[in-house]
């Protein structure tokens, strides 16, 4: 998840006048909880009256998964391409290279102790699931750093890193959509689409409706065509969309007129209640489907992950990289562990690569588990006496 | 008037015998009536551990087939557990049924979560190289899943498949039960979700699954009786919850079932590892005409 896109908009002269109910709304849709509360009620839901959930779940399935999920993906599109212009928090080869080690180190750890675990199990069958064991929940990430160590170096090392291994895990998983049929000519349209996209930007096309209703769109088919995950649509879009430097800073965002934060301010809402519904139909499975895949997943999560962060950025030390300013092992423990959680874009990464079935269910339970990782960082801040724990 | 009533008693009961409900319920037999022109086959799930449990089973298998002479297996997944290796498929497959294969008889295999897909490979699976396939014995056709990922391929598929179906009976393989008592797995409600309304639709007579290692036959759910067949090697015993949906149920050894398809009736024996018969029954289907109201 995006987190300047969950982060709470500065409205001040409004939030005076709003009530307790609308703050409440308001934390709700901005602070990461959307999501959870729609994998909270799912589990409940499909625990007690499973063949009604799961009717319900698969009539939405395709809308949320394949159409919403869309404007998720779109969001985190415009948060990598902001990082990697000039100016933005990626351009720099010297402040990315070692939270991409880290993420190197991160996807390392996770795929192998989820693949050795599951071949350790003779269960071939789920080494398909291997990118979920690989996915950071950026914004669970970034709350929990925020609260344990708001000003040091691990809040933009980890957002780096956690950027990285989702575009990477996008990248592999995008391809990998289960599809009945590739009907063909979709490059066509893309084409059609992205030349909409190039004219627009040369005509200095400020709105962003065009963009995403147009193009996005025609780019949504001709995915879809091709047996490609039409949630990645506004992928090829967002970049034609005016753009500025984005800084990690993410919860500082002034309020501007430019086209691309104007899109964000007016469909974070949105995507909340997306995501809300992405938890809802998504989230339910029956516990008693936990199985090897479940516990691989943890595993190369909870333990893969953090471990093989260390490791690779132990050997960038040894090889004279240096650490971010207040940025030492201890807090880098912490870091790790904060980056363990999957939960969003390991249940976005399940549901793209697999189908209904009890490998789904196996992963999706573990992906929901992975949460537990946050609960990890707090743990270890705690033990190491870490950042607001230090006192 | 006592006589009155004993005569319109017993015109009830016979009545009730020709219902279709009733017809289509499972009830007991003696022993399977071995006819010369019918379908006869076994059904094993969850099997391939290779240890003492298999081997006992396909004795009793082998020792079946001298009384009923069956020459088609079907297999309900999990049919190699743990290193699937060349020597592997010796140990946990070729030794174990060896006397089988030796007198011809074809196996049919299913993917469980334990298999490795190139399993579908292997020749002596009979599965073409396929995840999932279908196959005609007699008038009976076969409709093999892999319900371990039912994607929309393998969905669009079995609608296909099972549309162009003409035969008499249609006959579901898949190792996930949908419908199960069995305490560790039970019924995969999502599952279910997608594949019943194309059996109902399509009126398939008898799904087979495995994965609980337990034996149990459900009442007929909207018309399609089902059996979990998941202990052919592996058990897990007194693990069978019964409810509301039970027919009957077997979780205290290994087990195996005999079949026989003789025109509108199927006949059904569960077989425990030490040759004890657990089960038995006969389905009767319904007529075509009656098969295309549903």
């Amino acid at each position: 998840m995006k987190p300047h896109a969950l982060a709470t908009h500065h409205v001040g002269i409004h939030r005076r006048h709003r009530s307790a109910a609308a703050r409440l709304l308001d934390r709700f849709l901005h602070r990461y909880l959307a999501l959870p509360v729609g994998v909270g009620i799912a589990l409940v839901w499909a625990n007690t009256t499973p063949e009604r959930y799961f009717v319900f779940a698969h009539s939405l399935a395709f809308l949320v998964n394949e159409i919403g999920m869309a404007l998720f993906v779109g969001l985190i599109m415009q948060e990598i391409v902001e990082a990697v212009m000039p100016g933005g928090a990626l351009h720099s080869w010297r402040r990315w290279s070692l939270p991409l080690l880290a993420a190197a180190g991160g996807m390392l750890g996770s795929a192998g102790f989820y693949l050795a675990y599951v071949h350790g199990h003779y269960e071939s069958i789920l080494a398909a699931g291997w990118p979920m064991a690989c996915a950071v929940d950026i914004a669970a990430a970034y709350y929990v750093l925020k609260t344990i160590l708001p000003r040091s170096g691990a809040l933009p090392f980890v957002l780096l890193l956690a950027i990285a291994t989702d575009l990477v895990g996008m990248l592999i998983i995008a391809p990998q959509y289960p599809t009945i049929a590739v009907h063909g000519g979709g490059l066509g349209v893309m084409l059609v689409a992205l030349g909409i996209a190039g004219a627009m930007r040369a005509l200095k096309v400020r709105s962003f409706w065009p963009y995403l209703v147009i193009c996005g769109t025609l780019s949504w088919i001709a995915l879809y065509r091709e047996g490609l995950h039409p949630a990645f649509a506004l992928v090829p879009i967002v970049p034609f969309l005016p753009h500025e430097p984005r800084r990690l800073d993410l919860l500082a965002d002034p309020p501007d007129d430019d086209a691309v934060h104007h899109f964000e301010h007016e469909w974070n809402t949105l995507v909340q209640v997306i995501l809300f519904f992405f938890g809802l139909v998504n989230g339910g499975v029956l516990l008693r489907g936990y199985d090897t895949g479940t516990w691989a997943l943890l595993l190369g999560a909870l333990v893969g992950r953090p471990l093989g962060i260390l490791t690779a950025v132990g050997a960038a030390v040894a090889a004279g990289w240096h650490l971010p300013r207040g940025l030492g092992w201890r807090q880098l423990l912490v870091a790790a562990l904060a980056s363990s959680s999957g939960f969003t874009f390991a249940l976005f990464f399940a549901t793209g690569v697999l189908s209904t079935g009890p490998l789904l269910a196996q992963l999706t339970i573990g992906a929901v588990g992975t949460a537990a990782g946050s609960l990890l960082a707090i743990g270890a801040a705690r033990l190491f006496r870490v950042g607001r724990f230090a006192r | 008037m006592r006589r009155v009533a004993v005569v319109l008693l017993t015109a009830l009961l016979a009545t009730a015998r020709l219902t279709p409900a009733v017809q289509n319920a499972a009830r007991a037999v003696e022993t399977l009536p071995t006819r010369q022109d019918s379908l006869k086959f076994a059904v094993l799930g969850d099997n391939g551990t290779g240890e003492q449990p298999e081997y006992d089973v396909g004795q009793q298998m082998a020792a079946a087939r001298t009384t009923f002479p069956f020459d088609t297996v079907l297999m309900l997944g999990d049919n190699m557990y743990g290193r699937q290796d060349p020597q592997d498929f010796v140990v946990k497959f070729e030794r174990p049924y060896a006397a089988l294969l030796q007198a011809g008889v074809r196996f049919y295999a299913t993917l469980g979560n334990h298999d490795d897909q190139n399993n579908r490979f292997y020749k002596p699976f009979n599965m073409g190289g396929e995840r999932y396939f279908t196959f005609v014995k007699k008038d009976v056709r076969f409709f093999v899943l892999d319900t371990n990922q039912l994607d929309p391929k393998q969905q669009a598929w079995f609608d296909e498949a099972l549309q162009r179906s003409d035969d008499r009976w249609r006959i579901c393989i898949f190792h996930h039960p949908i419908y199960s008592d069995a305490a560790r797995h039970g019924s995969d409600v999502s599952l279910r979700v997608v594949l019943e309304p194309l059996l109902v639709k399509y009126g398939v007579d008898v799904v087979f699954s495995g994965h609980d290692h337990v034996y149990e036959r459900l009442k007929p759910q909207k018309g399609i009786n089902y059996f979990v067949s998941g202990s052919g090697g592996q058990l897990r015993k007194g693990d069978v919850r019964p409810s509301g949906l039970t027919a009957a149920y077997y979780d205290q050894d290994q087990s195996f079932m005999l079949v026989e398809v003789a025109g509108n009736e199927m006949f059904f024996e569960a077989v425990s590892r030490s040759g004890a018969k657990v089960d038995s029954g006969v389905i009767r289907r319904e007529p075509a005409g009656a098969r295309n109201s549903r």
